[in-house]
């Protein structure tokens, strides 16, 4: 059974007449590690909104279809009781931090202390959050010390410790440096690795294409591709999707003009799938070129 | 940064727990009130200060006292000289005439003004805001409230930092922000409006944050850290109840 299902959501912000989502369709399973893509404006944000509930219950407007979360109807349960099951982490490293909490410790407890997490149940799951995104040795630390990458990686625990079975994050790298992008995505990628659905919007494709296993693309509140990231992304630079909306990883767009393909098809979407094509070709083999 | 003025020490007034010092707060405040006399008032407020004194935060608190000074010295000069009740003279400048009645009734307004703020200093400057908060919230505080005072007390050195990045950013445009006073205020406007709505804006992402880590939660709310009640606790509130008494019954019965 799948972990999200979303049936043709249909959303419209409050005073707009335009729709912000349009007939979205699509399901995640356990461990599943999801990107969505597309330009700015073509829902990616609202539709991450609208997998905990914020869309409608924070931002109001009217709504259609259904989604359901590890379980939970999104638009009959309150976002408090749908925190307990999906995480959500957002662009802003810096406004995530809740400013009530003196350490990085303490801060990762705020969420277990605001929904009645005993004691006894929140130190392990505090500690397990704190090693598993790297951030023990910084525990005593005010959340205000850290670097970019650290309070994103401080959000991310915040929201790891109330135990999420899908964790949802809005751009998280928009506002970090390369070093903090890695650090975000090699510890999102260790979650799925825990069985812990992800579903990301951004628009570093190209570590999405390394990381992800499906590629959702957005085009002006439509999902206009579902499917692996070669498959999507070599659509992409074929100019199938609908007035291309994502640009494809450089090293794609580059193989594509090269009429390097990969052996089972498609154009590599990583640099080591190119680097692998691109000795295969220069060896002589002639599978390698565009069939 | 810090905002507060909680002075951070190892000492027995400051591992008191928070609900302690808001009773020696609470009842030197009222005990201030309570004590008619001058003779009282400087018993109180020696006790305060060796209060203080072994708290380790005299020297903070006198740096608080000498900011009001001038308002004490108010009282003493204005009750001096104009009091309706002036008669014997004192204090004599030329035609200035500083009167007993008046400055003794100044004093005691002065040591009241004193008593008042040490039995608060006691509280504020021996007390972590957190800890203060968490233990109002234990008992029955909205969780809402104490989040509202924690974040104020942590988000203001933050927004202290941005308008300074707004300052430099509107000078790199050009803009004079230093000099006289009518620079300064055509100044003001292209300062605030960046300030208020970059504000305004991560107000509502936190928001966004806070709901999605359970902020809006019915549940009770529990708490990481135990509340922990040190031995010399009771005995402190026993002393504070038991001075407040004595403080009501010496003033019915001896005028104190």
């Amino acid at each position: 059974m799948a972990v999200v299902e979303v049936d043709n959501l249909r959303y419209r912000y409050p005073r707009q007449t335009t729709l912000a989502l349009d007939g979205i369709s699509f399901t995640a399973e356990a461990g599943e590690f999801v990107g969505i893509v597309g330009p700015n404006l073509s829902g990616k944000s609202t539709l991450c909104h609208a997998l905990i509930g914020l869309v409608p219950h924070f931002y109001k407007g009217a709504i259609g279809g259904r989604v359901v979360v590890a379980g939970l109807d999104v638009h009959a349960t309150p976002v408090a009781e749908m925190s307990r099951r999906v995480g959500l982490v957002f662009q802003n490293p810096f406004t995530q931090i809740t400013g009530a909490k003196l350490t990085v410790y303490e801060e990762v407890a705020f969420g277990l202390e605001y929904t009645g997490v005993p004691r006894e149940e929140m130190v392990p799951r505090i500690e397990e959050a704190l090693r598993l995104l790297g951030l023990w040795e910084l525990r005593d630390r005010s959340p205000f010390a850290l670097s970019g990458g650290q309070m994103q990686r401080l959000a991310i625990a915040s929201v790891l410790a109330m135990k999420p079975r899908v964790l949802v994050l809005d751009e998280p790298t928009s506002q970090l440096d390369p070093a903090g992008t890695r650090e975000v995505f090699d510890a999102v990628a260790a979650l799925c690795r825990q069985g812990i659905t992800v579903i990301m919007a951004e628009h570093k494709i190209e570590l999405l294409a390394e990381h992800a296993n499906r590629l959702l693309v957005l085009h002006q509140g439509r999902l206009v591709a579902d499917g692996t990231p070669r498959d999507v992304l070599t659509r992409a630079v074929r100019g199938e999707l609908e007035n291309e909306p994502a640009p494809a990883p450089p090293v794609t767009e580059a193989a594509a003009a090269l009429g390097w393909t990969m052996p089972e098809g498609g154009f590599p979407v990583t640099l080591a799938e190119a680097v692998a094509v691109g000795r295969a070709v220069m060896a002589g083999d002639s599978e390698a070129k565009s069939r | 940064m810090r905002v507060s003025l909680y002075v951070p020490a190892d000492t027995w007034l400051h591992r008191l727990d928070p609900m302690t010092k808001l009773l020696m707060a609470a009842a030197g405040v009222a005990l201030t009130f309570v004590l008619a006399r001058l003779e009282s008032g400087a018993v109180l407020l020696a006790i305060f200060l060796t209060a203080l004194g072994t708290g380790r935060v005299l020297r903070q608190a006198g740096s608080v006292f000498a900011g009001v000074g001038i308002i004490a010295a108010t009282f003493l000069i204005v009750q001096g000289l104009v009091h309706p009740t002036n008669a014997t003279p004192l204090i004599i400048f030329g035609p200035v005439v500083f009167y007993k009645e008046g400055l003794l009734i100044g004093l005691r307004l002065a040591l009241r003004l004193y008593n008042i703020l040490s039995a608060t200093l006691i509280l504020v400057l021996a007390t972590n805001p957190a800890d203060l908060t968490e233990a109002l919230v234990r008992r029955g505080a909205p969780a809402r409230l104490g989040y509202v005072i924690m974040s104020v007390l942590q988000i203001i050195p933050t927004m202290v930092a941005q308008s300074a990045a707004i300052t430099d950013a509107q000078r790199s445009r050009g803009m004079e922000t230093e000099g006289s006073l009518w620079v300064r205020m055509k100044a003001f406007l292209p300062l605030m409006g960046p300030l208020v709505t970059s504000s305004l804006i991560a107000t509502e992402e936190r928001a966004l944050a806070l709901e999605v880590r359970g902020f809006g939660s019915s549940a009770r709310p529990t708490f990481l850290k135990p509340e922990v009640r040190p031995p010399h606790a009771g005995l402190v509130r026993f002393l504070c109840v038991l001075t407040l008494a004595a403080g009501v019954a010496g003033r019915l019965l001896f005028g104190w």
